[in-house]
């Protein structure tokens, strides 16, 4: 190239650098390879020349044209990535704004309990029942072998409404949820004597009693299990309750003992006690259950029979399981409905 | 109930310390809820007499006494005392010099060092029973028995080294009732020997008898009782009688008293002592009658019926049989002659007597659960002999008449059946000891056992009651802990149905909080807020705000509102899902139902403040009735209705019944006003209360495929009046609607400038395509002009120019 072309490519290129937008490099562009630019000039200046010089000066000329072009296209791309990138700033945000709408609610914390134990138990086949909380004489008390005037029955004090039963007895607000295990054993008997599928089943709930303290509410929630079948023994009540705790805490060193205790619906009956070996609990026994093996009148009551159908049953506070297991202290908190206290179990 | 460890291993004395015999009781389920030291541990405090009280030369309420230890010092000591009952010739702890005394207020143990006290020497001190830390008695010094050995160490004398069991008995160890009666389980759990139970021996010298005649066999199974002349109630008890009392919370009252009371703590016999003098005749036993009274011991009169046995004598009911004697034969200081009365009280005669009259005694709590008609003879004489010794007198012979005990059948107990239900091969030979040790006469064959129980255990009447006693001594911590054999059996939830979890997530995912309400409620919010004169009450409410049972759970969400507005929150959403209970004769008793009323599982929210938390990106407004409907929306099952319909509870004008398929589901809409200023609300909360049952039903999806053809939009725009609803708009569209029409839906609701007065314009979006070909536009235009003309001719409404 004759050094001549060398500073038309320089002053184009330098032409380019200055434009800030994209109309003025049009502009510039039209400078050098618009119809009366500089490059066509040239084109046109080789008229006069001989075809041998035509044809070294028209090589010349291309090769300075594809350079300015060159230029041209760098150059319009810096421009668009330019625009680009200001737009981007100019669209910036501050991500660190909360997010609009709504935010999550949340399951009240005894519920989120009667949720966790009814999937620990299904993980081993337990159906979940249900039964009315307002209950005839004979479901909350008699069915389970405790009959009016028996000395067990201020054991627990009883709500009771401005309603008999058929039965001509009072009806109450369920002092337990072992009624629910009655009605769904009598639910369910001929199945289990008719094709051997055994009974078992764990109901959760309401339940009331006439007590109203720092550490008792007229209403609060239980579970109540029950596995009957033809083989089911104290030793298997062990296994399964400890198992139980154990997956219910998420800890395996927990200790749990058995001790011996009085129900009229059970024989023998245990009182679970449960110990922490680490955290502020750690070191001291405490109640976490009622159990035992099912009375045989009871499982007569269920429309089996005793000889042939054992089996045991427990029923645990489904308030004491949440508060051990994530430590609050006060009882009332569950029925204030206090956001500050439920939005942390959301 | 309350005892002493020392009175407890007086029986029955293992090598055990106290904390492991608790361990060990606890274990055979009599748990020992306290173990209590009789004292706080001092040191240095012996019985003092004091020989001189003299004035202190330089205080008024200050005496000098010359106090006796005994060969615990070379000579009397000088101590000054500020004590009112100081004075010369009592008995009293004396703490010595070097003696260091349970913390007082200040939390630090007391030494005892000589000191002068306004100018006189002081070395020691006089002590009263709560400086000792033996009871809250701090009137004056703890005034010793006469017969106090001076110089002995007050901790032996006192039997302060000792402890105290509270036991938590259960209703069916009726047989545990006593002192004796634990001695005999201790005995069972440990095998360490049982002291024969303690009795006494009666010299006849009067031939006086009170005549008794029973006249209710099922009431009263065995009558005993003595005549005792001539003794002296004004006696002292004494002092390790009173100690034992004591250590079991008992109050020493009088020694007639006393020693009844002891007798039922020792042998767990109740007794009673009648005023001999004060008997009218002679005594009959008998069910009550309806208008008879009797003024009891406490003062309480009570009016009596046929239910209530009752002791009486030619003039008057003298005594509520096995619960509680009466006033008018009561012994007092000055009792002279006295008749001693022991019984069998059959359990379903005494069952919940005395909670009839609303109160509870220890006799009752015993006659109740059951007590032994065997040993009332020689209970009897323990007790005679007690009151001759300490009381003197002279007896009378005893008159014991058996009318109708309960018989003792045998009980088998297959020693196969006991292992199947505990789970562990326990050997028959290991059954047999438990059951010596328990005290339960047995037969044994090759397989079982047949047991008599002894006449004071009420619990053992079949086998399996037999099992438990295995069990139980066995030691449950013996039997090992098993992870069930069983068969395998899938258990799956069936996809139709939503789980009432599934259900609580979907409204918590919406940004409700779950609370849980009492279910019974102020009788105010349903007559007021729900217009129910007639709510199921409770007989026995622990509280008026509690005394009905709630019919909505809306009013228990108002006031989760009230309480969360009163702490600050300016944004409250809360549900719940729980039971409501209605009267309602058309239900029956079923397998899960009892007759008379619904009890239907409900699922309610409510919603007060801005309908998100307030922030940077939103207006501020408040929640409205349509940011709750899509709420619901997301909840409810296809096809629910939403109609114009009147609440109690909510504005006239913002409030909808919510149907599916014409049957009712709930209702939605906004509070009425007239009702905010009971939850000092100034905003209303919208609130909506849902029958959960159909809302846990979800049809299994079925695909249908998707169309290729082209989708043609047409949206029209209807002018109509006011109070036609939009949604009887779309159901007239829909009516003469071709199957191609896949959706009409609402989009936009205008008024205001350019309509006529009282009229609104509903934009309407219509969406057809047909599954198999692209629709012609003569069938889009015809098609649009038939679902005009049907809209048009139901509700007058005119296209919007």
């Amino acid at each position: 190239m004759t050094p001549s072309l060398a500073p038309l490519i320089a002053a184009a290129t330098a032409d380019f650098a200055a434009c800030a937008d994209a109309p003025s490099l049009e502009n510039a562009k039209a400078k050098y390879l618009g119809k009366t630019g500089a490059v066509t000039d040239l084109l046109k200046g080789m008229a006069t020349l001989s075809p041998e010089e035509k044809k070294t000066r028209g090589a010349e000329i291309n090769l300075a044209k594809d350079a300015i072009e060159t230029a041209l296209r760098a150059r319009r791309d810096a421009l668009a990535v330019e625009a680009l990138n200001a737009r981007l700033a100019a669209e910036a945000i501050d991500v660190t704004l909360p997010g609009r709408g709504k935010g999550p609610g949340g399951i009240h914390p005894v519920i989120r309990t009667w949720q966790r134990v009814e999937e620990i138990f299904a993980s081993i086949g337990f159906d979940v029942a249900d039964g009315p909380e307002i209950e005839a004489d004979w479901f909350n008390f008699t069915a389970l072998n405790n009959p009016p005037n028996h000395p067990a029955r201020s054991m627990q004090d009883t709500f009771y409404v401005d309603m008999n039963g058929t039965d001509g007895l009072p009806l109450l607000l369920r002092t337990h949820t072992s009624p629910m295990q009655v009605r769904y054993a009598r639910m369910h008997a001929n199945e289990v004597t008719s094709t051997g599928r055994p009974i078992k089943v764990i109901a959760p709930g309401r339940t009331y009693r006439v007590d109203s303290d720092a550490t008792h509410s007229p209403m609060f929630h239980q579970v109540e299990g029950l596995w009957i079948d033809e083989n089911i023994s104290f030793a298997d009540l062990k296994g399964v309750y400890t198992d139980f705790l154990r997956r219910f805490f998420e800890s395996d060193d927990l200790q749990v003992r058995f001790r011996p205790s009085y129900f009229p619906f059970t024989e023998p009956s245990a009182e679970i006690d449960m110990k922490f070996e680490s955290g502020p609990l750690k070191g001291k026994w405490l109640e976490i259950s009622g159990s035992g093996q099912v009375h045989p009148s009871v499982v007569r009551n269920f429309g089996l029979d005793p000889e042939r159908y054992i089996g045991f049953a427990f029923g645990s506070g489904l308030e004491r399981l949440t508060m051990l297991r994530y430590g609050i202290g006060d009882l009332r908190l569950f029925f204030e409905g206090d956001l500050r206290f439920l939005k942390q179990f959301a | 109930m309350q005892f002493s460890v020392s009175w407890l291993r007086s029986f029955c004395n293992p090598s055990l310390t106290t904390d492991e015999l608790a361990h060990a009781l606890t274990m055979a389920g009599l748990e020992v809820e306290e173990v209590t030291p009789a004292a706080p541990p001092f040191t240095g405090v012996v019985v003092g007499e004091i020989l001189a009280c003299e004035k202190h030369p330089n205080a008024d309420k200050l005496s000098l006494c010359t106090v006796n230890v005994g060969r615990r010092a070379a000579a009397p000591l000088q101590i000054v005392c500020g004590a009112p009952n100081a004075r010369a010739g009592i008995k009293i702890p004396c703490a010595l010099v070097g003696a260091v005394l349970p913390p007082g207020a200040d939390g630090q143990p007391f030494a005892i060092k000589p000191v002068k006290m306004r100018g006189v020497e002081s070395n020691g001190m006089l002590c009263s029973a709560r400086e000792l830390g033996i009871s809250s008695d701090h009137a004056g010094l703890l005034e010793l028995d006469t017969q106090a050995p001076v110089g002995a160490d007050i901790r032996d004398y006192l039997a302060l080294n000792d402890s105290k069991f509270l036991i938590k008995l259960t209703p069916n160890k009726a047989d545990c009732l006593s002192v004796y009666g634990v001695a005999r389980e201790v005995h069972a759990i440990t095998g360490a020997p049982l002291a024969p139970p303690p009795s006494g021996e009666v010299k006849t010298t009067l031939t006086d008898v009170l005549p008794v005649k029973v006249l209710a066999p099922d009431l009263c199974g065995r009558f005993a009782g003595r005549v005792l002349r001539g003794v002296d109630a004004k006696a002292p008890t004494p002092a390790w009688m009173r100690e034992r009392l004591e250590k079991s919370g008992q109050r020493s009252i009088s020694a007639l008293v006393d020693i009844s009371n002891y007798v039922m703590l020792e042998l767990g016999r109740p007794t009673h002592v009648f005023d001999l003098d004060r008997v009218q005749g002679k005594l009959e036993v008998r069910w009550g009658k309806t208008g008879e009274t009797l003024k009891l011991l406490n003062g309480n009169t009570v009016s009596l019926d046929e239910e209530v046995g009752v002791i009486a004598d030619d003039r008057a009911v003298e005594s509520l049989a096995g619960i509680m004697g009466g006033d008018s034969t009561a012994v007092s200081l000055d009792t002279k002659n006295v008749y001693v009365e022991a019984a069998f009280w059959h359990p379903t005669a005494i069952q919940g007597r005395a909670r009839r009259f609303n109160f509870s005694t220890d006799a009752g709590h015993r006659f109740e659960r059951g007590v032994d008609w065997a040993s009332i003879p020689a209970h009897l004489d323990r007790l005679c002999a007690l009151i001759l010794d300490i009381c003197g007198g002279q007896a009378g012979p005893l008159d014991d008449q058996t009318i109708n005990v309960p018989e003792r059948k045998p009980v088998t107990m297959r020693v196969a059946r006991a292992q199947r239900v505990i789970g562990v091969p326990v050997t028959a030979d290991d059954m047999a000891s438990i059951f010596t040790r328990l005290g339960l006469t047995h037969r044994r064959t090759a397989e079982t056992f047949i047991v008599t129980p002894p006449s004071y255990r009420f619990d053992i009447e079949i086998e399996e009651d037999l099992i438990e006693e295995i069990a139980r001594i066995h030691g449950f911590d013996n039997i090992p802990a098993r992870p069930p054999v069983a068969r395998a059996a899938m258990h799956a939830k069936r996809e139709s149905t939503r789980s009432l979890h599934e259900l609580r997530a979907a409204v918590a995912a919406a940004d409700y909080f779950e609370t849980i309400n009492y279910s019974f409620v102020d009788e105010r919010w349903e007559r007021e807020l729900l217009g129910n004169a007639n709510p199921i009450q409770l007989l026995n409410p622990i509280a008026s705000q509690m005394a009905v049972m709630r019919t909505s759970l809306i009013p228990g969400l108002l006031a989760s509102i009230q309480y969360n507005a009163s702490h600050k929150a300016d944004r409250v959403r809360v549900f719940e899902l729980g039971k409501v209970f209605l009267r309602d004769p058309s239900v029956t008793d079923g397998e899960l139902a009892v007759a008379g009323i619904a009890q239907p599982l409900r699922l309610a929210g409510a919603a007060w403040g801005g309908p998100v938390a307030e922030q940077w990106a939103s207006g501020k407004r408040a929640v409205d009735f349509f940011d709750v409907k899509a709420d619901l929306l997301a909840l409810l099952p296809a096809g629910a209705k939403f109609s114009v319909a009147e609440h109690p509870l909510l504005h006239p004008g913002r409030s909808a019944r919510i149907s599916i398929g014409g049957v009712p589901l709930g209702w939605l809409g906004e509070l009425h006003p007239r009702h905010l200023a009971a939850f000092e609300l100034t905003a209303a909360p919208v609130v909506f209360e849902l029958d959960v049952a159909p809302l846990q039903q979800r049809p299994v999806p079925v695909h249908l495929p998707v169309s290729k053809q082209p989708l043609v939009r047409r949206d029209i725009a209807l002018v109509v009046a006011h109070a036609v609803p939009s949604e009887a708009l779309t159901a007239s569209l829909h009516e003469a609607a071709p199957p191609f029409v896949r959706a009409v839906e609402v989009f936009d609701v205008y008024r205001g400038a350019g309509l006529p007065e009282g009229k609104k314009s509903v934009a309407i979006r219509v969406l057809m395509q047909d599954t198999e070909r692209t629709l012609a536009d003569n069938e889009i235009e015809g098609a649009c002009q038939r679902m005009l003309d049907h809209v048009q001719q139901q509700h007058g409404a005119t296209l919007r120019a």
